[in-house]
């Protein structure tokens, strides 16, 4: 184990979420189609979840079913309805978004006038320069960029830029690591990696991570549990548990099985083509 | 590359070329220069006498060593302290439009309140053309420098404010989410985030606005100073000095290069994370 392994990875427990969006105006908002009740969108109705310290949960789900809006409202960057429930860190409400909540987006949002290295160290300001440096010395050997330190964001790969924003993310030693699709615009072989990337960090660094994908191998490669959620409006679908042994193999009877559930359960099977597969487009 | 073979000469030869391209012109047109005013034409009086003479009166043009004797001329003539005034008024009224245009385009660009309070006037201000200014300036401040300043800083204001408004508008909400996720509150924002994506917008309204300084002042001093290069302009022409046109040009010209060089190196400092977009 590291000895700068996170001592305080946070339990996360949403109660009855509800999070409705007015249909018009903020694009923003990525829920855009109404469903006529009256001009807004319900994003998220009623979900209930518990997340055990440590562990990885992937959320997967068609688009529009809410995924990133309920890992935004873990962030802090969105907040549910007034009457509609909480995520709650370790038992506290979840009041803005902080360094103790690493946030990972699709695009890795590096900050181009900021070298690799000061980008890695942009939530710790407040730490004694020495410590500071030891603290991204660390975290940019464990993504493996000890080379790119002084790059520009700009001169790295997308493969590179997102172990930089991986690295920026859990430098700040957050309590929780969400991870909203990291890996959705990396190529194939790219992707296959980081996956392999991702769950060694998790281990050496055993905090609790959330993650959204639309990939169901991804899902089941790197999930303890993989939560199944739904439009229409966007509720817990199914939750499955992965219990198998990792490293895991994708090749695996267990796992294409769990696979194959799971793209059912995403009525992935039930609709080989045409018409409706279109609104669950994954 | 491997420095021994024949062909790792060729690099180096096209890296000269190319350093020495932008002089090709300059020197193209000075070599003419030298050429035409040194060519004599032989012409016959009405007595038969025959004579040289030079292919364009030195009026005109003159050969570059009374150019060059002109520049003598001049400094005995405290060029100097004209130089020197119209540098620093440039100067000062530049940092003071562009400190104020940045401070209240900021302002503007960070609350919609203030931007409403101010903007429309400004805007409806920016109509003006600088020059127009200078009677009520020269009526209020008289033909010195301190008239000039200001009109200086009005003609500075107004690009420095409108980019600084404008860069700080276009910074993407997807920075200043990372800034939340970290923790930073309004001046950190400002500070960490906000500043440095609004910097290479910011940039293009100080450059323009010191090309727009030097222009305006020049002409100023043209139409109404007792001092200063544009000045001596205007009164080389009267006093038919033709040569001492060319020095004041040059001269011009060169404060006008350095002062775009200075802010064009501070920006290649300060952006050079953007170098990598632009090759």
């Amino acid at each position: 184990m590291s000895t700068q392994s996170f001592s305080t990875a946070a339990t996360v427990s949403i109660r009855n979420l509800s999070k409705t969006f007015a249909a018009t105006g903020d694009a923003k908002k990525n829920k855009r189609s109404a469903n006529g009740d009256g001009g807004i969108v319900r994003a998220l109705a009623n979900i209930n979840l518990e997340i055990a310290p440590g562990s990885f949960t992937v959320l997967v789900g068609a688009s529009g079913c809410g995924k990133t809006t309920l890992l935004r409202i873990i962030a802090g960057l969105e907040t549910a309805d007034a009457d509609g429930g909480f995520a709650l860190l370790d038992g506290a409400p979840v009041r803005g978004p902080g360094p103790d909540k690493g946030l990972v987006f699709q695009d890795h949002r590096l900050l181009p006038w900021l070298t690799v290295a000061a980008n890695v160290g942009f939530g710790l300001e407040n730490l004694p320069a020495a410590e500071r440096e030891a603290r991204v010395a660390h975290y940019i050997a464990l993504v493996g960029l000890n080379e790119f330190a002084d790059a520009w964001p700009a001169q790295l790969s997308g493969g590179m830029a997102q172990r930089a924003a991986i690295a920026r993310a859990i430098a700040s030693r957050p309590r929780i690591l969400l991870l909203d699709e990291p890996l959705g615009a990396l190529d194939a072989i790219t992707r296959l990696r980081l996956q392999a990337e991702l769950e060694r960090i998790w281990r050496e660094e055993q905090i609790t991570v959330v993650m959204v994908t639309h990939d169901v191998e991804e899902a089941l490669y790197l999930g303890d549990t993989v939560v199944v959620l739904s439009p229409r409006p966007g509720h817990i679908k199914h939750i499955q548990p992965v219990a198998i042994a990792r490293p895991r193999e994708r090749e695996s009877a267990v796992f294409q099985e769990l696979r194959r559930q799971l793209l059912e359960e995403l009525e992935l099977r039930s609709h080989p083509a045409g018409g409706d597969t279109a609104a669950y487009e994954i | 590359m491997n420095p021994k073979t024949l062909f790792s000469f060729f690099p180096k030869w096209r890296t000269l070329a190319r350093r020495a391209l932008p002089f090709l012109l300059p020197a193209t047109v000075f070599a003419l220069w030298l050429y035409i005013t040194g060519t004599t034409v032989t012409e016959t009086n009405v007595n038969g006498e025959t004579f040289e003479t030079p292919l364009i009166n030195p009026l005109f043009l003159p050969h570059p060593l009374t150019v060059l004797a002109g520049f003598g001329e001049l400094w005995r003539d405290q060029l100097w302290l004209d130089f020197r005034i119209s540098t620093i008024t440039v100067l000062r009224g530049y940092v003071a439009g562009a400190t104020i245009g940045f401070t209240t385009g900021a302002a503007c660009g960070l609350s919609r309140n203030v931007e409403s309070a101010l903007a429309p006037t400004f805007n409806t201000l920016r109509q003006v053309p600088g020059l127009a200014w200078l009677p009520l300036l020269i009526l209020w401040f008289g033909a010195g420098a301190s008239g000039k300043t200001v009109l200086i800083g009005l003609a500075v204001f107004f690009p420095v404010f409108l980019n600084t408004l404008q860069a700080i508008r276009g910074v993407g909400h997807e920075y200043i989410e990372v800034g939340h996720i970290f923790g930073y509150g309004r001046l950190g924002l400002l500070r960490r985030i906000v500043l440095p994506a609004a910097l290479p917008g910011i940039f293009v309204g100080l450059r323009y606005g010191a090309g727009v300084a030097w222009a305006v002042l020049v002409v100023a001093e043209m139409l109404g100073a007792r001092r200063g290069l544009g000045f001596l302009l205007m009164r080389s022409q009267e006093m038919m000095h033709t040569n001492h046109l060319f020095v004041l040009i040059f001269l011009i010209g060169g404060v006008g290069f350095s002062l775009d060089y200075a802010l064009r190196r501070v920006e290649r400092h300060l952006l050079r994370w953007k170098r990598g977009f632009e090759g």
